[in-house]
């Protein structure tokens, strides 16, 4: 260890300033949190300039609290409204994000041009975008319903039903999201060898066996990073539907983000929503250990 | 001078400055230590939640108060109201809070209680002490200490169209079965009778009415009384029958309430002096003879609306507490009270301020202050601030059908116990 050190000392000591700020703005905070989490802090005991703290190490009760009785179905509620908001996100990221870049790839007219305009909802600043969406989402004056009861149906009420209110959020998610996916895949089918698909077209080889013997095998490793990247930001996402439907209605929208947020934020129970913290924590470590190795084995095949 | 010389004479100045201050008295060194110098422009930072109207308005006095203190600079920052009571929190715990908030009723005993605030007994003057109302007064008052002056007080009204109610013949409720008696007649094509707003603020005038309550002074928790389950009962007989909007959006409530009454399709509504100018605004209410305000209506076991309204206070962190009373000493006096009377309709705090002849002609006015006089008083409790993040979602629960009334009180009982830590 300490040869292995002397050896590389340039190595180390270029790395040691950002080690440093990593540990000052991450590995503390991160360490801090977690302490806390073992701890009753509330806004009346945590202390500041002029009261002294006054909060007490209480061991494991918040997780208790958290996987037993009435703590252990909000937060499985919670949980399950999660995993729907992710993995639907996710799935309709990459489906369309795939779809698009496979067209794109093509030399089509005005290639360039598609391309800039696919990437708008990408480039506005995502707050901006959900309030735009928020005002369309409106039940009685919005624009969707608006232009529904024109045509003759019902309003929906989008952001008062528990269902259309998870429904709106992710459509607003899928539409900002997408262009990341097809930026990336885009990337991804370009650095495709061309003389493979020569290849299989002299063997005979259909599009559509091209697509699932080449591309898709090719493309393994991009999608596999890209859709670790989105199910990690998504699970994360706070700001869509803290604009849009703030987690309601009755807090069917909430996700665990969204939840700890409040928690820490709006009913000031520290020590409860750092516990919250460091479950989401924990979760997506796992989620990423389990599918790195899925796809390792995979690889392998 | 050399730069040796220079420092030592800045060493022994600032020597010279902590020794002088040590002496000064332990008991107010937040005072002293950054009490402006002769001559020095002082900085206030207000931090106000006042509507785009009454920003005008304030715009005018603060302009008037830099004039006339040419050595206090007032740096005013606009916060959304809804987001203001957890940036003050957030900074405040930061150490970098505004030296001057207004603060809403319910969270001046929260901020106190906390330590943010700094208590102004020996600042507040004997006359203005009398002539503050006391309800509102109230508020500011924490374990015996006063932490701000109240600046204006509220409570929501029945608000209806006259137009409407003339054409389907009806007379201003009294009572709740009146008032519902009232939304079946003004209920047709294109308009209904009364709004119903799942945001529990609005909620409990209906809770009063029927005998129910939300939480004592002494903390204890009516919420899920038969009487309060009746209140949101009949509140969602509105809804259920028909005879109110038919389209929920939770998210856009207040908003569409706004629109729907501007435009002459809600008849009533239930909403408080700060709307008038936006209601003014309106098409419906380009005459502002059309526009009507009564008391909410009376139920069978009493009658009730919230008492709302705004305090000034001054952080515990300021640097200027003195600076920082001056001006909202003169942004509270009885002139500029009647000032914002006047043109925005908010309520004075002071006995002086209702003696004018003009706020005695002003008819909304007059409409809002007998709404004060069958108002009730939320509880002066630190957790008044937070009791309606979890009452809210229950009864949109309740009014989207699914939560009954009683389920929905039950759920916000258990929710409010443990935020008083039962």
């Amino acid at each position: 260890m300490l040869q292995a050190i002397k050896r590389n000392k340039a190595a180390y000591f270029f790395v040691l300033p950002a080690m440093l700020i990593m540990i000052v703005l991450v590995f503390l905070p991160l360490a801090q949190g977690i302490f806390y989490s073992f701890t009753n802090m509330d806004q009346y005991n945590m202390g500041n300039r002029f009261v002294k703290a006054s909060y007490e190490f209480i061991g494991l009760q918040n997780y208790i609290d958290v996987f037993t009785g009435s703590g252990l179905t909000e937060f499985l509620g919670v949980l399950k409204q999660t995993l729907i908001w992710t993995f639907t996100n996710v799935f309709f990221h990459a489906t369309i994000g795939l779809g698009l870049a496979l067209l794109l790839n093509r030399h089509i007219k005005g290639r360039a041009y598609y391309r800039m305009l696919l990437l708008i909802p990408w480039a506005v600043p995502s707050f901006i975008s959900a309030f735009a969406w928020r005002w369309m989402f409106n039940g009685e004056y919005g624009f969707l319903n608006v232009m529904l009861t024109k045509m003759g149906f019902a309003g929906i009420p989008w952001l008062s039903d528990p269902f259309w209110a998870m429904t709106a959020v992710i459509m607003t998610n899928v539409w900002l999201g997408f262009p990341f996916m097809m930026v990336t895949f885009l990337g991804g089918l370009q650095s495709i060898p061309k003389d493979l698909y020569e290849a299989a077209y002299v063997d005979g080889a259909s599009r559509i066996q091209q697509f699932f013997y080449i591309t898709l095998p090719q493309l393994k490793s991009t999608i596999f990073t890209a859709t670790l990247l989105g199910v990690i930001w998504t699970f994360n996402l706070f700001a869509v539907i803290y604009l849009i439907t703030e987690g309601g209605p009755f807090n069917s929208t909430e996700i665990l983000v969204t939840y700890a947020y409040d928690k820490a934020f709006s009913a000031w129970r520290l020590g409860e929503a750092t516990t919250y913290g460091t479950i989401i924590l924990s979760l997506l470590i796992a989620f990423s250990f389990f599918y790195s190795k899925v796809m390792k084995v995979t690889e392998k095949e | 001078m050399t730069k040796k010389k220079v420092f030592g004479f800045t060493m022994v100045a600032a020597l010279t400055a902590t020794t002088l201050v040590g002496c000064s008295g332990a008991a107010e060194p937040q005072a002293d230590q950054g009490a402006a110098k002769e001559g020095e422009k002082v900085k206030i930072k207000y931090w106000s939640t006042m509507n785009p109207e009454e920003t005008q308005t304030l715009e005018g006095i603060v302009a008037e108060f830099e004039q006339k203190n040419p050595n206090i600079d007032v740096d005013v920052q606009n916060v959304p109201f809804s987001d203001a009571q957890n940036k003050f929190k957030t900074s405040a715990q930061g150490g970098d809070a505004p030296d001057v908030l207004r603060c809403e009723i319910a969270w001046t005993p929260e901020f106190a209680a906390l330590g943010f605030l700094l208590p102004i007994d020996d600042k507040l003057s004997a006359e203005d002490k009398k002539d503050f109302l006391k309800a509102p007064f109230n508020y500011n008052v924490y374990q015996g200490k006063t932490y701000g002056v109240p600046h204006v007080t509220d409570a929501p009204a029945l608000l209806y169209n006259k137009r409407l109610f003339k054409e389907a013949g009806v007379e201003v409720p009294k009572t709740m079965d009146e008032m519902y008696a009232a939304a079946k007649k003004l209920t047709k094509e294109g308009q209904y009778g009364f709004f119903v707003s799942a945001d529990s603020y609005f909620s409990q005038p209906f809770i009063w009415a029927f005998g129910g309550n939300t939480i004592t002074d002494n903390k204890d928790v009516k919420i899920a009384s038969a009487d309060s389950i009746k209140g949101l009962e009949f509140m969602l007989k509105f809804k259920n029958d028909k005879l109110s909007q038919q389209n929920f959006d939770f998210a856009n409530q207040y908003n569409n309430m706004m629109t729907d009454f501007k435009e002459g399709k809600a008849a009533m509504i239930i909403n408080g002096p700060w709307a008038t100018a936006d209601i003014l605004s309106g098409k419906e209410f380009k005459d502002a003879a059309n526009f009507g305000i009564a008391p909410v209506p009376a139920g069978p076991k009493g009658q009730g609306s919230p008492v709302g309204g705004h305090n000034y206070v001054i952080s515990k962190a300021s640097k200027n507490p003195n600076e920082a009373y001056k001006f909202i000493e003169f942004l509270n006096s009885t002139e500029n009270q009647v000032k914002f009377a006047k043109a925005n309709k908010l309520l004075p705090t002071r006995q002086s301020a209702y003696d004018n002849a003009d706020l005695k002609a002003d008819a909304v006015l007059q409409g809002f202050k007998a709404q004060m006089d069958v108002a009730t008083n939320r509880p002066v409790i630190p957790e008044g601030g937070q009791m309606f993040a979890d009452f809210t979602p229950n009864v949109e629960a309740a009014v989207k059908g699914t939560k009954t009334a009683e389920q929905a009180l039950k759920d916000v009982e258990a929710a409010w116990n443990k935020l008083l830590k039962k």
